[in-house]
């Protein structure tokens, strides 16, 4: 099957890459290690952020997004996550997890009530679906909802939460009907007004600190009735579609990281001299850097793919699956070598790159570990 | 009602980019520019920004961005200042910019602004991020019969007239200069070029665009100038000189008191 490749970005793409850029280098840069010493929450970043349309790119113009395809949205979380990977993943998190299942699935009023918020930043979006014993494992989730009157009911618990803390307004899932697995759950927009959800646990992790991992507690949660996403029973099949888009972002988040990586470790490998030269001249340090370029090409043209395919509508399940599982192993690689190339120095906080690798680790885990990716892969290769 | 606000962009070799990349090709006597990354100059964005921000306030009743540069170079830059707030876009389809002058390059702008039918207040940068030759402001004043201030960081208009605020070495004055005025622009805290919000972006294409071929401004009087003539252009080179100061502490800091202020450092 033979299609047309266009290797080049079109002018709006470009743009859009390049103002990114610029909003990051000024905003985002100088603040990141800051942000990453104090877990600080940078509300600041995220309000300007919201000011260019950043936190709905996606939202069409009528609902107050700034009406972007898939291919802008890659670009741009490219450019946020190289500046930091934490920033990055609430501004995802809002976007692909928050809005999009608002957008796909929501009724006409759910759509204007949540998303013109969501798209201006007076609200944070959240997204509910682990549970202490659903990981990988989602479609066993726990947590149960039932209709009293015009009101769902919503009781369990949900872990590793990104944003929980800040956030207002939350996707959950919970089950709704008898049936085992993905077909008896439902998902529900649910606001933290509402009584009966709290946050719980907050994480300490080992990156992405700025962003917030927390626990959220539904104890008789009421939701109003027209909170339900879709149909009862259609849980299963929003929080895999919802995945997919979300994987896009975590894609491009990893591939942002492995370019922080490789520009770090260049411009150090040509400063340090060591043995009367610049390091870059010796030829590991070359082959390490070369490999770092290579796989972050082969990455980015992987997130290009799956993105031009959701922007024509088609299935892009198994594309987005390979773009994830790639761009997130070459982001720990790239940042480990990193590391390496920095040397003593590569450990040391007064460099960036050890927070790239501590931040590189979480995007071969969530949103579906790359063991689950494999398994989305092969299903597609083995038995298409 | 406002006025009618026309600035005048230039595109550069981006300043920010590693001071190996440039490069000087000897027989033209100009930096090398292909292959290199352009951007808008860098007071040409603040003086996009004040034309903004006085439509923002109602003070403008339009923006055009006007510039003399190849077509599809220009394509760039005029698409990034639509982005960011400016109403239409002419483009001096010139091959030729790039290598002229700031005496030519005045003499094409206004030419290109009689053509237009003229702008109550022409904004430009202070000095191109390139040449720093400073010249096209006043040259422009002068082909327009229009006022002229020059390094200004803030601007109000209303009733006929500006208001400015012009950075000088010893302090701020506030002029007032009748309209039409050309008033070139410095950086300034509120100045700061803003960024377009994405939404602008893909809006910016459907702004028009004017592209005015250079010979259909006719022989312009002053373009291609004789009077100036560039001799060299050269990477200078790097020489230190190590003064010592000596004497007991207190005779060697009156020494560097004196020295630095022979050096009109201080």
């Amino acid at each position: 099957m033979t299609e047309t490749v266009e290797f080049q970005l079109s002018e709006e793409h470009r743009l859009i890459q390049g103002t990114v850029r610029e909003f990051a280098s000024r905003e985002i840069l100088p603040r990141a290690a800051a942000l990453d010493r104090s877990s600080e929450f940078p509300a600041e970043i995220i309000r300007s952020a919201a000011a260019l349309g950043l936190m709905g790119m996606m939202v069409p113009e009528e609902y107050g997004g700034a009406g972007q395809d898939s291919m802008a949205y890659v670009i741009a979380q490219e450019e946020l996550a190289r500046a930091s990977a934490g920033v990055q993943a609430i501004i995802t998190v809002n976007n692909s997890l928050t809005c999009e299942p608002i957008l796909r699935w929501g009724s006409d009023d759910l759509k204007r009530r949540y998303l013109p918020a969501l798209a201006d930043g007076r609200s944070l979006g959240c997204y509910c679906l682990t549970e202490p014993g659903a990981g990988s494992d989602a479609m066993s989730l726990a947590a149960t909802a039932h209709l009293d009157g015009d009101v769902w009911i919503l009781n369990g618990t949900k872990i590793f939460v990104t944003s929980g803390v800040e956030a207002d307004v939350c996707i959950v899932y919970a089950r709704t009907g008898p049936e085992p697995g993905a077909r008896g759950i439902s998902a529900f927009v649910v606001e933290k007004a509402f009584p009966g959800i709290r946050v719980g646990k907050v994480e300490h992790k080992l990156g992405i600190l700025c962003s917030s991992t927390a626990e959220i507690v539904l104890e008789d949660c009421r939701v109003p009735r027209g909170n339900l996403l879709g149909e009862p029973g259609q849980g299963g099949r929003i929080a895999l579609a919802t995945l997919d888009g979300g994987r896009l972002g975590i894609a491009a988040q990893a591939a942002g990281i492995a370019r922080a990586a490789l520009e770090d470790a260049l411009a150090y490998a040509k400063g340090r001299r060591q043995f009367g030269r610049a390091i870059a001249e010796f030829e590991a340090v070359q082959w390490y850097l070369a490999d770092m370029a290579t796989r972050l090409e082969a990455s980015r043209l992987l997130i290009y793919r799956a993105a031009y395919l959701r922007d024509q509508g088609r299935p892009y399940t198994k594309e987005v699956a390979m773009a994830k599982l790639f761009a997130s192993e070459t982001a720990m690689w790239a940042a480990h070598k990193a590391v390496q190339i920095h040397g003593g120095y590569g450990y040391v906080k007064e460099y960036n790159v050890e927070r790239y690798f501590r931040d590189a680790k979480i995007t071969e885990i969530y949103e579906g570990t790359s063991e689950i990716q494999r398994l989305v892969i092969a299903r597609h290769t083995v038995r298409p | 009602m406002g006025v009618n606000v026309v600035v005048c962009l230039k595109q550069v070799v981006d300043p920010e980019l590693p001071a190996q990349e440039f490069a000087v090709d000897p027989h033209s006597r100009r930096q090398v520019r292909t292959g290199k990354a352009l951007v808008i100059s860098t007071y040409d964005e603040n003086a996009l920004e004040v034309a903004l921000q006085l439509k923002d306030k109602g003070a403008a009743s339009g923006v055009t961005v006007l510039t003399v540069a190849p077509a599809a170079e220009a394509k760039d830059a005029v698409r990034l200042a639509l982005a960011m707030g400016a109403d239409r876009a002419v483009v001096v389809d010139d091959p030729r910019a790039p290598a002229l002058l700031g005496v030519e390059k005045a003499a094409l702008l206004g030419a290109a602004l009689r053509r237009m039918g003229g702008a109550d207040l022409v904004l430009t940068g202070c000095e191109s991020a390139d040449w720093v030759e400073r010249v096209v402001a006043p040259l422009l004043a002068e082909a327009i019969r229009a006022s002229c201030v020059t390094f200004v960081s803030r601007v109000e208009a209303g009733g006929g007239f500006v208001t400015v605020k012009r950075l000088a070495d010893d302090g701020v004055h506030t002029v007032e200069a009748r309209l039409p005025a050309v008033i070139s622009i410095t950086s300034d805290e509120s100045n700061r070029p803003r960024l377009p919000k994405i939404r602008d972006i893909m809006q910016a294409g459907k702004k028009p665009v004017e592209t005015v071929p250079a010979p259909a401004l006719g022989d312009v009087p002053g373009a291609m100038a004789d009077g100036v003539e560039v001799r060299e252009v050269a990477i200078p080179a790097r020489t230190t000189t190590c003064e010592v100061l000596e004497g007991e502490p207190a005779e060697q800091a009156d020494a560097l008191i004196q020295r630095l202020r022979a050096l009109k450092v201080v």
